[in-house]
């Protein structure tokens, strides 16, 4: 790699620099209390996979190229040269962090690792090593954005055998599933397919609602690429979209990241104030229970039945009650993993690893300490309101023959609806 | 027609949800040549416009698209 190149890559570290980057720099004691807070470096022992050393790899370049020592001796500076080596090693640790932020919950300052991986992917993708899979599902998510008027036919196609099932669902043959729907109260957000889509339309449709479906999926490939501008473009589908239909609320399906993104992140990215209001449709949901809105059987769900905190759900985003209360409406026998809320440990399969096929045996490997966690409560139904996180809990149920089943949110009241 | 294409790796995506559909199309397109042929056959519906959007977006091709039941069946040409 030329010298221009180098300086290219690392001038990405200075672009993105700023007061709490510097402070993370700067402060790191080397105490080694995240080593224990991350799944991936205690399912694995790899000091890859450790929170501190992720972040030693950015520093290293940090006192290279812009610190005096690592520009007039740099045989004393500790720092690294950006070259193939170093980026083999930025990519493996960094595509293959969950965003998790469990160490940052644990480090006595608090010290973000993702921020790290954030500067990272952004200096990976200027060195033409961004991770290709998730390009490609972000350029396709893209695409079809810019493109919807030949998808929205095939989209009101495939609503058609779902709108059946609502309606025999709901025993009512005028139930529908509206899209494109101006003035509607909320514009709700599902995921690819209808099996986000099914749940929450019998329940709208009890529940009155005056709502929409989306055209766009929430997921945002954009975001785990760590490319801003490609993740802003997806999101802007939906801003847009809610704009043009002016709906008073977007409200996202149980997809976690996807949630993170529009409400705690898009703002600051566009650079613009969005005037409707974001929320997840798990709040929506308590929502609908506490106003009588929904009544749900009192007929509850027996098995014992444990719930996993999505970490963008939970710690990066705060939401433990209204889970829990939901939960505690449909099933009689409710277990908590330990631990739990913010101290939860990652199920492994967040930060777009589900959709990374060179990181399945590395997520199934780190995944042993969520099925060691589930196999105690002794729950067989396992419920997380996030897709990410489902996909995983699958991937774990398979491989480790844990005989269990995993449910949304969205279904258990879905199913527990009194029509 | 479908008959008249020579697929050169079939692909069972069924029961997967998104975004498995396009990762594994992804994994396996350049196991078949240039001018090859992968028949995939998906159930989930959201694969109907996103394996479209995929093959746009890495310069392949969707050349045919059928329905049958619940299926989905994609004929994928690697153009690269
Ligand atoms: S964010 Fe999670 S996966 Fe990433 S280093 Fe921290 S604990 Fe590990
Ligand atoms: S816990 Fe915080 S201060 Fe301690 S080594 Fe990890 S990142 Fe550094």
């Amino acid at each position: 790699m030329d010298e221009k190149a180098q300086k290219t890559i690392a001038g990405v570290l200075d672009k993105r620099m700023n007061r709490q980057l510097l402070y993370y720099l700067d402060i790191c004691t080397r105490c080694s209390i995240c080593k224990d807070a991350c799944h991936q470096y205690v399912t694995t022992g790899d000091v890859l996979y450790l929170p501190a050393y992720r972040a030693e790899i950015i520093r290293r370049v940090y006192k290279k190229y812009f610190t005096r020592s690592g520009k007039f001796y740099p045989a004393l500076s500790e720092g690294s040269e950006v070259d193939e080596k170093l980026l083999d090693e930025l990519y493996k640790t960094t595509y293959a962090c969950t965003g998790c932020r469990r160490c940052m919950y644990y480090c006595p300052f608090s010290i973000d690792t993702t921020w790290f991986m954030a500067v990272a992917k952004a200096m990976l993708i200027t060195a033409g090593r961004g991770s290709q899979i998730l390009a490609e599902l972000a350029g396709a998510a893209v695409i079809k954005g810019e493109s919807i008027d030949l998808f929205k036919d095939i989209i009101i196609e495939m609503l058609k055998d779902t709108e059946k099932e609502l309606q025999e669902r709901v025993g009512n043959p005028k139930a529908n599933i509206p899209i494109d729907k101006k003035g509607a109260d909320l514009l709700y957000v599902a995921l690819a397919g209808t099996h986000t889509i099914l749940p929450a339309a019998v329940i709208f449709h009890q529940a009155k609602a005056n709502w929409t479906l989306s055209m766009f999926e929430a997921a945002n490939y954009g975001y785990f690429l760590g490319d801003v501008k490609q993740a802003v473009a997806i999101a802007k589908r939906i801003i847009d979209e809610a704009r043009s239909l002016e709906v008073k609320e977007i409200v996202i399906t149980e997809c976690g990241h996807a949630y993170r993104v529009m409400q705690f992140l898009y703002e600051a990215w566009a650079k613009e104030k969005l005037p409707f209001k974001i929320r997840g449709i798990v709040e929506l949901m308590a929502e609908y229970i506490k106003q009588g809105k929904i009544n749900l059987t009192q007929d509850k769900i027996k098995e014992p039945l444990t719930y996993h905190d999505p970490c963008q759900v939970g710690r990066n985003a705060g939401f433990y009650e209204e889970p829990r209360y939901i939960i505690n409406q449909v099933a009689a026998d409710f277990r908590e993993m330990t631990p739990n809320r913010e101290k939860n440990w990652c199920c492994g399969g967040g930060g777009g690893l589900v959709a990374q096929p060179d990181l399945d045996d590395f997520r199934i490997k780190t995944g042993e300490i969520k099925v060691e966690q589930i196999k105690k409560t002794g729950a067989r139904i396992v419920v997380s309101p996030c897709e990410n996180c489902r996909l995983q809990l699958d991937s774990l149920n398979e491989k480790y023959n844990m005989g269990i089943q995993i449910t949304s949110i969205m279904d258990l009241v879905a199913n527990a609806i009194t029509i | 027609m479908a008959e008249d294409l020579k697929v050169d790796l079939e692909l069972d995506l069924k029961g997967l949800l998104c975004p498995l559909p396009m990762v594994r199309v992804s994994q396996n397109i350049t196991k078949v040549p240039v001018g090859g042929i992968i028949r995939a056959v998906a159930t989930d519906l959201g694969s109907l416009a996103d394996i479209p959007s995929w093959a746009r977006t890495t310069g392949n091709e969707v050349v045919k698209t059928e329905r049958v039941d619940k299926e989905i069946i994609f004929y994928v040409k690697r153009l690269k």
